[in-house]
């Protein structure tokens, strides 16, 4: 076993459910690699950490006595306190204001929406405009090569950052090349993956002010996922399967948290 | 009834506390948590004759867990994230000054928790603080076991990622 399965089998070895066979051989790779000793201690003191800290949420004391005087009430109680639980009902429907409060609500709702757009889809469907753009004028890299030693100093002398690079993130997956872009009026790295006959662009760019959430949608028959650590916000559009492209977003993750990039 | 109200409570009132940690962990706010665990553990009252042996603990957590999906899927069905628990999310100045770096750990650790998808949290809960194996986790959430080791191996990368993101803002 290398250091690459290493990584992916621990947590399964750490949760106790790797296969006899795997776990010795995890075990042999151990005694020998330092680094993946230590990468096991670091996975085990977060463990112990993550049960402490979660441990902390205890039920506050009143909980018990409150649970208590609703079980030992004689059926019938329960079964009204099942349909009206534990907050009083207040008749909503009858009070005037409440249809003026809605009003002014979804206008609040609607306004804000305008104002400030939902980021992931913004940046989504730019992405698609982007990727489909490239497709359609053919202008897919400004780099061509599949060796990230080529393609990131490229792409670093001509952007304000160094963007990460994976040369082959996941089985099937190869760099194509890279190419500079703009999505949101800001100078992006674009880098482009053929996966069989599909074409997969990939965004990065360093986060300005907020990190993207994780998001996945479908946009004019394009599948597009957004993600971000802390160094960059991710856009990636294909026409991928939901499995090819996990198999890409997880791997290229994995890569770039274990620091296996370029 | 009375023998068996009697059994009820000897039989999941000790799990109060996993019952609570789980609801807190998957709605985040405490007030709705007691409620759920209140809602859960009436209904198992109603649902206890089918209750034929075995670990009450999973029993109980599986009837809170329903509730508390039910409970997301009405009050956060259109929406794509949760808000966070304020208590948790806006820690005052001084408070922060203050902490000591463990506080300041699971604190961090609270807010990337908060981030992630719900899914996430519950296979964390019940894997980590739980102990539950793959198969007994495929069973309970009725998933190929396949599921189960990509999702929480997706779970505990995301949940390093917004730790990381969380430093990193705070940096």
């Amino acid at each position: 076993m290398n250091c690459e399965e290493v990584h992916h089998f621990i947590d399964t070895y750490l949760d106790g459910e790797l296969d006899p066979a795997r776990r010795v051989e995890l075990e042999q790779h151990l005694a020998l690699c330092p680094s993946c000793r230590s990468l096991l201690e670091e996975r085990k003191a977060f463990r112990a950490f993550f049960v402490a800290a979660v441990s902390g949420y205890k039920a506050p004391p009143q909980l018990e006595a409150k649970i208590l005087a609703a079980v030992r009430l004689p059926e019938r109680n329960t079964a009204r306190l099942l349909k009206a639980p534990t907050r009083a009902k207040f008749s909503l429907w009858r009070q005037p204001w409440i249809y003026a409060t809605a009003v002014i609500a979804t206008t609040v709702f609607l306004a804000s929406k305008i104002l400030f757009p939902d980021g992931e889809k913004e940046f989504s469907s730019q992405a698609v405009f982007r990727h489909s753009s490239s497709l359609s004028t053919l202008h897919f890299v400004d780099v061509a090569s599949p060796n990230p030693a080529v393609v990131k100093p490229w792409l670093t002398a001509r952007l304000d950052f160094a963007p990460p690079l994976v040369g082959s993130p996941a089985s099937g997956y190869s760099l194509v090349g890279g190419r500079v872009d703009v999505i949101q009026n800001r100078s992006v790295a674009a880098l482009i993956y053929k996966h069989d006959q599909d074409v997969v662009s990939l965004f990065c760019w360093p986060p300005d002010k907020e990190h993207l959430s994780t998001s996945e949608r479908s946009i004019e028959g394009y599948r597009v996922a957004t993600w971000s650590n802390a160094q960059c916000n991710y856009v990636l559009v294909s026409k991928l399967s939901d499995q090819a492209m996990h198999d890409f977003t997880d791997s290229f993750r994995v890569r770039i948290q274990s620091g296996a990039y370029f | 009834m009375r023998e068996q109200q009697a059994g009820f409570e000897e039989l999941v009132l000790p799990h109060l506390d996993a019952a609570y940690r789980l609801a807190r962990l998957l709605v985040k706010r405490d007030e709705d948590a007691q409620d759920i665990v209140q809602d859960a553990y009436i209904k198992a009252l109603k649902g206890f004759k089918g209750f034929r042996g075995g670990d009450a603990r999973a029993w109980i957590l599986m009837i809170v867990r329903n509730t508390a999906f039910s409970w997301l899927k009405k009050h956060y069905a259109n929406r794509d994230v949760i808000p966070f628990d304020e208590a948790v999310h806006q820690p005052s100045t001084e408070e922060s000054l203050s902490e000591s770096a463990y506080e300041e750990r699971s604190r961090q650790l609270r807010e990337a928790l908060a981030r992630l998808p719900v899914e996430f949290r519950e296979i964390l809960v019940l894997r980590d603080i739980e102990g539950w194996s793959y198969k007994e986790l495929a069973a309970a959430l009725k998933l190929p076991l396949g599921t189960v080791m990509s999702r929480l191996s997706r779970a505990r990368l995301h949940l390093r990622e917004e730790i990381a993101k969380v430093q990193h803002r705070e940096s």
